[in-house]
């Protein structure tokens, strides 16, 4: 099938060039002219409002507008203030960051700079997944660089007053420390759990003061929104929907991977626009041979799966939303018809109880009481009582703790149990869907029975 | 901008706050129950238990009333309307609670804290009681010492923290932390072996469930078998408040009563345990009287009252009393010592302290005796009555060189060869009285009935009864008599007594 959509590169303009990741080719390619830039000829307000213009929209997960974000910081507060850069990607199915990282930490620490200038931040703390060694060597060996070059320390390229340091802090493996609180509490020394808000990071977060916290793949756009301005960032992606002031759209590009039984999984980078369909089929190169796909979460592992009928939507942050998913990190897990959805939902139920952190009941509890029906129903030992009960499960979790992670556990969860029905009754010894009857009045009985 | 919104609508009642209070705080203020694990009024919030979910108008999902605030966004200008009753509280508090009981052993009837367990208690109210699970439950260490006292169990444990928050907030010792995650997580101890502070058994109070047990009472009693009685700590001067707990004579347990002018919720671990010398098997269970044979044998109260007058009346001198002798005691040990024309002094011993509960004054009511005028023994001297409860005050020393005729006694071992009479001595579990602690708090104990061998005259009575051995014109007072007469000496003019309002708050 030919490729109907086509690449952009704007983070991506240096993946696959030669030694892209030194200072030398960087600076050949236009690194560090946003920084030189920005601090000539704009002001930290200025800047912060070229990111509002933008619309951006944060890259890892939440979908919270950057720009909104660093409005939050208190100007007038004598604390030392600090920027958290969220590159502890352990969501699964993600590695977006990982490319930027490894291919262009350049291009993350300018964008790292340019928020402490707008914020008017003093320390860079880049807290890198532990699991991600040329990340941190990568990033180690920039930051140096930069030093070595006077983008990073006292008086940055001559600027009077605007002085940054930057610390690599790798993380020991724990998903819940991608959580911004969590991650805090890691960095700071202690146990990874997520911190009750109010306070918000951006008035107390890291050592008691105020924090901006992004995603790596977020701040690698600032250079762009700098050079090109905001307003170029914006035109570009799905426009906001002018009658629903939540759709605040999709603008600029974003990196979109896939991972799964396809022929092709990858990291590619696409202005807003592009369809799940389009992804899957044209980049990724489709199921493999024989195979069909059977459903695809399009985000991480954390949102609501999409059927085969339903991959016509547009990768966006509304778009999805809109039928019930989300856009998450934008790197999409797909499941063939060899996934048995019951043992998937076991592995994700899994995976959720074994990273919950195990502060709110609901998650520490309900996380691996999950994991532990599923288990039955693959065992053939369920009952459509079970289903029921799962349901009620999901209630009493999602929206019930400190943090996103019981939500995160129960959405992809909830969605395959309702779009797959079928195949956990047919695990059920008892059901007509086990007796090997139509699946689709089996469950239409079920249902009907409750 | 639209006026500050100052009062909340909870269950459809308005109710003034105050700034900065939560949501939970207003419901108990105002006698309205909402259930709570992890929330502590002297600790900071931590929000993970979930039970305390209430209804907030125009949000789908309940919200957790121990961190929401009471006061609205700033941009809303309507008060707040909570339902702490409703629907939707209801199922999300039986949600948290069929959570809660998942991995919990549900071992009740081996439980020491059955009968004052929040977990017993939310589960009858909010619960759904019925198991929608046959699944097999977590395993988690069990019976590990948390140092020498207390005893830890992660499977009755629901991970509220409030241990933990305690020895970082509180004591700011830091012996507890959590280990592992998700349904794997417990509480471990982060020093060896034992705890840095004096006031770790704390943690056992505030363990909303059984998880903390009381190495010293663990398995002693079902707690409804148990008498309880509001009383003071006199190990030390500080007055702290407490709860004794006894059964059929046995004293077995000391929990802290909140007061927040002195105590808050916490008591020292040494005062805690204090208690040991009240279970003596040599305890005074009788009057005693010297024979003609030498020997001290039982004897009627009032034969022993004839034989006390008689052998002070030929011997008469001071009254030296135990520096935790109620002021009443002290007050008429005075009285006492002045009809014989002697005076009446108390002894009490001192020790280590600290800037908090421990004082290192050690007499509980040494306050008191100053107050009335009792000059404090520092050694050993004459005395023809001694009072005595605390081995440390009346100390070894003052008693074997007093030469006291009569002595009251709480320990067989404490009686001196002297002695002519001796009458048993209440611990301060089987008396009442008032004590005035360090801080001029004038405090009340009161008697528990479980406790002690029962059927013993209170000290007040006998000393009346000796007092009037000597002035045939004394008109019995009675405590309450005695109370007034201590209230009108000139140093305790304006001084508040239990009962006077705002009595609690003095000292704070």
């Amino acid at each position: 099938m030919a490729k109907k959509y086509p690449e952009t590169k704007i983070l991506s303009r240096n993946f696959g060039v030669e030694n892209s990741w030194t200072l030398d080719v960087a600076r050949e390619r236009g690194a560090y002219k946003s920084l030189e830039k920005a601090l000539e000829e704009m002001t930290p307000d200025q800047l912060i409002e070229e990111v509002k213009t933008s619309r951006v929209r944060g890259r890892g997960g939440a979908g919270f507008p950057t720009g909104v974000k660093w409005g939050f910081v208190p100007k007038e507060n004598d604390k030392p203030k600090y920027l958290v850069l969220n590159a502890d990607e352990s969501e699964p199915g993600t590695f977006k960051d990982r490319y930027l990282m490894e291919l262009d930490p350049h291009l993350v620490l300018e964008g790292c700079l340019l928020c402490a200038y707008a914020c008017g931040l003093s320390t860079i703390y880049i807290y890198v997944r532990g699991e991600y060694p040329l990340s941190i060597e990568r990033l180690e060996g920039a930051i140096e660089e930069a030093r070595k070059a006077g983008f990073i320390g006292k008086k940055v390229l001559g600027k009077k007053g605007f002085d940054v340091e930057c610390y690599v802090h790798p993380g020991a493996g724990a998903y819940i420390c991608g959580e911004e609180t969590g991650m805090l509490e890691s960095l700071e020394g202690k146990r990874g759990h997520p911190r009750i808000k109010p306070p918000f990071p951006a008035v107390e977060g890291a050592f008691g003061c105020p924090t901006v916290i992004n995603n790596v793949e977020t701040l690698a756009h600032v250079p762009w929104i700098v050079e090109h301005g905001g307003q170029a960032f914006a035109d570009q992606g799905i426009q906001p929907d002018p009658d629903n002031p939540k759709a605040l759209g999709s603008s600029g590009t974003k990196l979109m991977g896939v991972s799964g039984p396809v022929k092709n999984p990858g990291v590619w980078e696409f202005e807003f626009g592009i369809t799940v369909k389009e992804l899957i089929y044209d980049y990724a190169g489709g199921p493999l041979d024989g195979r069909e796909v059977k459903a695809v979460i399009p985000g991480g592992l954390s949102m609501p799966v999409l059927t085969a009928d339903e991959l016509d939507v547009k990768m966006g942050f509304d778009d999805l939303v809109k039928v019930g998913s989300g856009l998450g990190t934008g790197t999409a897990i797909v499941m063939d018809d060899s996934c048995d959805m019951v043992e998937a939902c076991e592995n994700i139920a899994h995976f959720f109880a074994d990273e919950s952190c195990g502060q709110c009941t609901p998650c520490r509890e309900g996380c691996h009481w999950m994991e532990k029906i599923f288990a039955r129903i693959k065992g053939g030992e369920g009952t459509p009582a079970d289903l029921d009960l799962l349901e009620r499960l999901f209630i009493n979790i999602e929206g019930r703790t400190i943090c996103a992670l019981a939500d995160a556990a129960v959405w992809p969860l909830r969605s395959i149990i309702r779009k797959f029905r079928h195949e956990f009754l047919a695990k059920m010894p008892g059901t007509d869907a086990a007796d090997g009857e139509d699946p689709k009045a089996a469950e239409a009985e079920t249902v009907g029975a409750k | 901008m639209a006026d500050k919104v100052s009062t909340i609508f909870i269950n459809g009642t308005e109710y003034p706050f105050k700034e900065g209070q939560t949501v939970i705080q207003v419901c108990h203020e105002n006698g309205i129950d909402v259930p709570h694990y992890c929330y502590h009024p002297g600790l900071s919030i931590a929000g993970n238990c979930r039970i305390c979910m209430v209804e907030v108008e125009g949000n789908p999902q309940p919200q957790i009333s121990c961190k929401m605030q009471c006061a609205p966004p700033p941009w809303v200008s309507e008060p707040l309307k909570i339902q702490t009753e409703s629907e939707v509280a209801e199922e999300g508090r039986s949600g948290v609670m069929e959570m809660l009981l998942v991995n919990h052993p549900l071992d009740c009837p081996i439980c020491d804290q059955a009968g004052e367990c929040h977990l017993q208690d939310y589960s009858y109210e909010h619960g759904g009681g019925k198991a929608s699970t046959s699944t097999a439950k977590t395993k988690l260490p069990k019976n590990v010492p948390f140092g020498e006292k207390i005893v830890y169990d992660a499977e009755r444990c629901i991970k509220c923290t409030l241990c933990v928050r305690f020895c970082q907030e509180v004591t700011e010792t830091n012996e507890l932390d959590l280990g592992g995650r998700g349904d794997e997580e417990i509480v471990i101890m982060t020093s060896k072996g034992e705890f840095e502070t004096p006031y770790a058994m704390n943690i056992i109070d505030i363990c909303p469930v059984g998880a903390l047990t009381s190495k010293d009472f663990r398995f002693k009693s079902r707690l409804w078998f148990m008498d309880f009685a509001p009383s003071i700590d006199t190990s030390s001067a500080k007055g702290v408040n407490i709860t004794t707990g006894g059964r059929e004579g046995e004293f077995l347990r000391i929990e802290p009563r909140y007061n927040p002018g002195v105590n808050q919720w916490w008591m020292s671990d040494e005062g805690r345990l204090g208690y040991k010398f009240v279970n003596s098997p040599t305890r005074v269970k009788a009057p005693l009287v010297r024979g003609e044979n030498g020997e001290l044998a039982e004897a009627l109260w009032h034969n022993a009252i004839d034989a006390a007058g008689t052998a002070l009346r030929a011997s008469p001198g001071d009254v030296l009393v135990d520096g935790g002798c109620t002021l009443e005691e002290m007050a008429l040990a005075q009285e006492l010592a002045s009809a014989m024309g002697a005076k009446a002094k108390f002894a009490a011993a001192t020790g280590e302290g600290d800037d908090w509960l421990i004082t290192e004054e050690k007499g509980a009511n040494a306050k008191g005796g100053e107050m009335l005028g009792l000059a404090r023994a520092k050694r050993a001297s004459a005395a023809a009555v001694l009072m005595i409860e605390r081995d440390e005050h009346v100390n070894a020393s003052m008693r074997e060189k007093a030469g006291a005729v009569v002595v009251f006694a709480l320990d067989m071992e404490q009686v001196p060869d002297s002695a002519q009479v001796v009458f048993p001595m209440p611990s301060w579990a089987e008396r009442e009285g008032l004590l005035v602690n360090i801080d001029g708090l004038v405090q009340a104990m009161e008697r528990n009935q479980g406790i002690g061998p029962g059927n013993l005259t209170p000290p007040v009575e006998l000393l009346e009864e000796l007092i009037g051995e000597f002035d045939d014109a004394y008109e019995w007072r009675g405590r309450e008599g005695v109370i007034e007469s201590i209230r009108a000496m000139k140093a305790f003019e304006g001084v508040p007594f239990p009962g006077d309002t705002a009595t609690a708050e003095v000292g704070a």
